[in-house]
């Protein structure tokens, strides 16, 4: 049951809200209060107001009125209430959404503050050092003949050979894709980087026809939906960009790698100030000491 | 030029041979074709018979071949595939399931990188998608302090300026630990922003700098969107926003949230806060909703919920305007029909999640069902459309995932699962994944799906924008298959065989989200359809057109029709082909192979029963041969067994946007 009842909580947040709520308006109405002392204070101060409305103008774009501003000050009273008193009966305790809510939020902090402007030199050398992650695709413009697998179930291999001998001899100017059969994605693919090839062919034929050369017909090249024979008109070659031209892209993986790096100092740092001691579980320590 | 008449020797070889060896699947069509053909050849309109045949001959041996005969098209050529629907650490839910990864891991890992999953495994797509939404929920979505903004008055603070010259020099760990201590002894300098204040640091502004810098015109587009998720009384009725514009734009408002006072659980209150902020940010914003399955009757309503009275005019012309797609299959169960509410239909039960709501608080009734599933929603939509002079449920379809851990990967044989605590494991199919005194939904039911298919014109927010706006789209359950649906009223048996199908769809009839009206006297609506398999995916079972209409008598109907069938099976008289294809499936080895099925249909299809005066919808299912389904793939690769309840083979399929028919 309580099982259940944890794991329906951690399920959406709004259902943690009320389910939070719900608790604490039970705990209230079963503990009770010490009715000693002044009641606790709560200051609902300028700047506050003042940033309640910001933030209804930033959902609204306008300032709420008299009466809008009311109910967010009321809202925030209500939620003020709740969170000393869940706090108080002790709910932030042991509660996997506020603990990982916290760890996050020391992770961007290290986020935050990892990743001042860099220079070029910096971006320069990162460059130079992971040139993979920045190299360019190569692109081909290519026409095929397709010869369905569906279509030509027996036939297949013998037709293939019989375009091939035509092939052979055609040139550019032939319409050649007439001597096959039509592909829903059309008979010319214009500037495809490898990547699209390999999207809409699959990985065979993308590493085929990147390794083939241009101005005549080739083929068969099997795909999963049947033979192509391929001409392919244009090849632009990837490489390695210069810096100038990729900055952001390179810019945007240094901070990544920067924000990595961040984190598992300040993990680090932290964890020194802890003295760590992990304990067997039970059995095992019992265990152990039985030998 | 003997080359040339050896040409047209081994074309008419060919075409001979064509015919001859002609597959079951191609042989089937034709029969279905030629049915057609011979109805169509009655009517007398031959300038575009007379027309195509001059261009199938001409193209064959043109004595000028254009150099690109795709220059100067100005239709969409390629479907892009996407996710409208991935969520992060920084939504609080998957926070609390254990997801590590913020907006930034998701765009890369939808790019194709390799990255570690929250889990600690390593992940990665088969194939990069085209493009994703990150989109996290609005409630919760504040964090704290921006620390270093080289602001002015805490700069003149010695620890400030120390704090910052740290960060600017590369010691931002340092600076950290310092400030953390600080904030624990109350030590902050004056001017240091506490949460609250204006400089409050937003996850929403990280969404969009995330967006922004993942976004690569013409490669990768990275949508800026988020979730609203409204889920009164365990009831889903969230939507998910999508901006067509730039970080500029989106950030000038925060999203609406669902809580009063500043949010609402209400869509109409929603639709409110869309217009205005395409009003006064110039933005321009869509919405679609999603698990209408989880809604209990909620999600396509006659009577709102929120103030029990009938659907008006004012809430059909807002659900119309802001909402023109809807995600019709996903993690959390598939949407497009049910058994109960199309009993003749044997594809309907599939991956159903019809316990109850969200949270299982309240248990699913028979009669919410109708409420809840596109294909009833279509055609309440027709019948209020009667009633209101506005269709309120005139939407398309796209599939999406729903993954809260930043891994938006759906297919069987790598499928990261809906939470991090569900990534893959020995023992996720057997964990609850929701559970109540009232039911159970556990780990093995959660579907690996699905993907959003967009014809758009590039890869940019614009034009996939644009495309999503005019609806032209549609769901998979994973697999790129390529599905075409063209409407018209003068498509013919040859069109299916034409070179370039799609230049024929677009120049004679609409593609999927459009529309027909006023049929030419005497005229039924024809269809090309076309599917061609994921390339690296299974084979096709078959085509069908759903059809939906409102009798004379006011009662809404549907029918399903088999247009295109693999394997030589006949389609009956009724239109429907009752064989099933067979499988191949090995579940032991969650293995399959593609000796049945077809690689890829095309048909024209004519409604065979057509009447003018009535309103109608049609789109398109295309279903794939049996494969394993995700639990099979677990059950090899960690050598467990799953409950004798958990179904082992999938078929998965893709729907189309609608087309629809207004008299």
């Amino acid at each position: 049951m309580v099982h259940a009842l944890i794991s329906r909580l951690l399920r959406e947040p709004l259902l943690q809200f009320l389910a939070i709520g719900a608790m604490l308006f039970a705990l209230h109405g079963l503990v009770g209060r010490p009715g000693t002392g002044a009641p606790e204070k709560i200051v609902v101060s300028a700047s506050r107001i003042a940033n309640l409305g910001d933030g209804f103008a930033r959902t609204w774009r306008r300032p709420p009125s008299e009466q809008e501003l009311q109910g967010l000050i009321e809202d925030y009273i209500r939620d003020e209430v709740f969170y000393r008193e869940g706090r108080a009966a002790g709910l932030d305790r042991d509660d996997a959404v506020i603990r990982r809510r916290v760890r996050q939020k020391m992770e961007f902090l290290a986020e935050d503050m990892s990743v001042p402007e860099p220079n070029d030199e910096q971006l320069a050398a990162y460059l130079a050092s992971n040139p993979e992650r920045f190299r360019t695709e190569d692109h081909l413009t290519f026409r095929h003949v397709f010869l369905s697998a569906t279509r030509r179930q027996n036939t297949i291999d013998s037709d293939s050979n019989q375009v091939a001998s035509v092939l052979a001899r055609a040139d550019a100017a032939v319409d050649a894709a007439a001597l096959g059969d039509p592909f829903l994605l059309g008979e010319e693919f214009r500037g495809v980087s490898a990547t699209k090839i390999t999207n809409q062919f699959g990985e065979r034929f993308a590493k085929r026809i990147l390794a083939m050369e241009e101005g005549r017909w080739q083929g068969p090249v099997a795909s999963g939906f049947g033979q192509h024979f391929v001409f392919i008109s244009e090849r632009v070659s990837g490489g390695l960009p210069p810096l100038d031209d990729i900055r952001p892209a390179v810019r945007r993986e240094w901070a990544s790698a920067r924000r990595l790096e961040a984190e598992q100092k300040l993990y680090a740092s932290l964890r020194e100030r802890y003295e760590i001691v992990v304990e067997a579980p039970r059995e095992k320590a019992a265990e152990a000491a039985s030998r | 030029m003997s080359l040339t008449r050896e040409l047209i020797e081994i074309m008419g070889a060919l075409m001979m041979l064509r015919l001859s060896s002609i597959s079951g699947a191609a042989r089937a069509l034709v029969c279905a074709t030629s049915v057609f053909a011979t109805s169509v050849s009655a009517e007398d309109h031959t300038t575009d018979i007379g027309t195509l045949d001059k261009e199938t001959a001409d193209k064959a041996f043109p004595t000028k071949p254009p150099y690109s005969p795709y220059a100067g098209r100005y239709f969409p050529t390629r479907p892009y595939f996407g996710d409208t629907h991935t969520h992060t650490s920084y939504s609080m839910d998957a926070g609390a399931f254990g997801a590590r990864l913020g907006p930034k891991d998701a765009y890369r890992f939808a790019k194709g990188e390799e990255v570690i999953a929250s889990s600690g495994q390593r992940a990665k797509l088969s194939r990069p998608l085209d493009f994703m939404v990150v989109a996290d929920h609005s409630d919760g979505m504040g964090f704290f302090p921006q620390l270093i903004g080289g602001d002015p008055g805490l700069l003149a603070t010695p620890q400030g300026r120390r704090w910052y010259d740290e960060i600017n020099s590369g010691k931002g760990a340092e600076a950290a630990i310092d400030i953390i201590t600080s904030f624990g002894r109350g030590q902050m300098p004056k001017g240091f922003p506490t949460p609250g204040t204006p400089a409050y640091r937003s996850a929403w502004r990280e969404t969009i700098k995330a967006a922004e810098e993942a976004n690569e015109p013409g490669r990768f587009t990275a949508f800026i969107g988020y979730e609203w998720t409204s889920n009164a009384g365990g009831n889903n009725l969230h939507r998910n926003i999508i901006w067509r514009d730039n970080g500029a734009k989106a950030s000038l408002v925060e999203p609406f949230t669902t809580l009063p006072p500043l949010g609402s659980p209400n869509p109409r209150d929603l639709w409110k806060w869309m217009a205005m902020v395409e009003e006064k940010t110039g933005a321009e914003i869509l919405a679609l909703a999603h698990n209408g399955n989880l809604s209990n009757g909620r999600m396509f309503p006659i009577i709102e919920s929120f103030n029990g009275k009938r659907i008006d005019r004012e809430y059909a012309e807002n659900r119309t305007r802001w909402e023109p797609l809807y995600e019709a299959t996903q993690m959390k169960g598939d949407g497009e029909t049910h058994p109960f509410l199309s009993p003749n239909d044997e594809f309907a039960s599939f991956e159903r999640w019809d316990k109850g709501n969200l949270d299982l608080t309240e248990i699913k009734k028979p009669e919410m069902l109708e409420f809840e599933y596109v294909r009833s929603a279509f055609k309440n939509g027709l019948k209020m459309e009667a009633e209101l002079g506005v269709n309120p449920y005139k939407f398309g379809l796209v599939g999406s995932t729903d993954a809260h851990t930043g891994l938006a990967a759906v297919e069987e044989d790598n499928f990261f699962g809906k939470t991090s605590s569900s990534e893959p494991s020995a023992g996720r199919a057997m964990h609850p994944f929701v559970k109540t005194d009232k039911a159970v939904i556990m780990g093995w039911e959660t579907t690996a799906s699905g993907y959003a298919a967009v014809w758009a014109m590039e890869n940019t927010r614009e034009a996939i924008f644009d495309a999503m706006k005019r609806r032209e789209t549609y769901a998979t359950t994973g697999p790129r298959m390529a599905v075409r649906f063209f409407g018209g009223w003068d498509f013919e048996a040859a069109d299916a065989n034409d070179r370039m199908p799609a230049r024929v769809g677009y120049t004679k009839g609409v593609p999927m989200g459009g529309d027909l009206s006023s049929a030419p006297t005497g005229k039924s609506p024809t269809f090309l359809v076309a599917a061609l398999k994921d390339p690296i995916g299974a084979n096709l079972d078959r085509i069908q057109v759903i059809k939906g209409w409102v009798g004379k008598d006011g009662l809404t109907q549907e029918r399903v029709y088999d247009v295109a069938v693999s394997g030589g099976r006949k389609i009956d008289a009724d239109g429907r082909s009752r064989t099933a294809v067979g499988s191949t499936v090995d579940v032991a080895n969650a293995t399959w192979t593609n000796t049945i099925g077809a690689g890829e249909m095309i048909t024209v299809w004519k409604d065979p029963d057509f009447d003018p005066a009535l309103r109608a919808f049609y789109y398109v299912r295309v279903i794939e041969i049996p494969t394993p389904r995700w639990t099979a793939y677990d059950a090899k690769y960690f050598g467990v067994k799953m409950p004798a309840e958990a179904a082992m083979t999938t078929t998965e399929r893709a729907y189309t946007s609608p087309i629809w028919y207004t008299p």
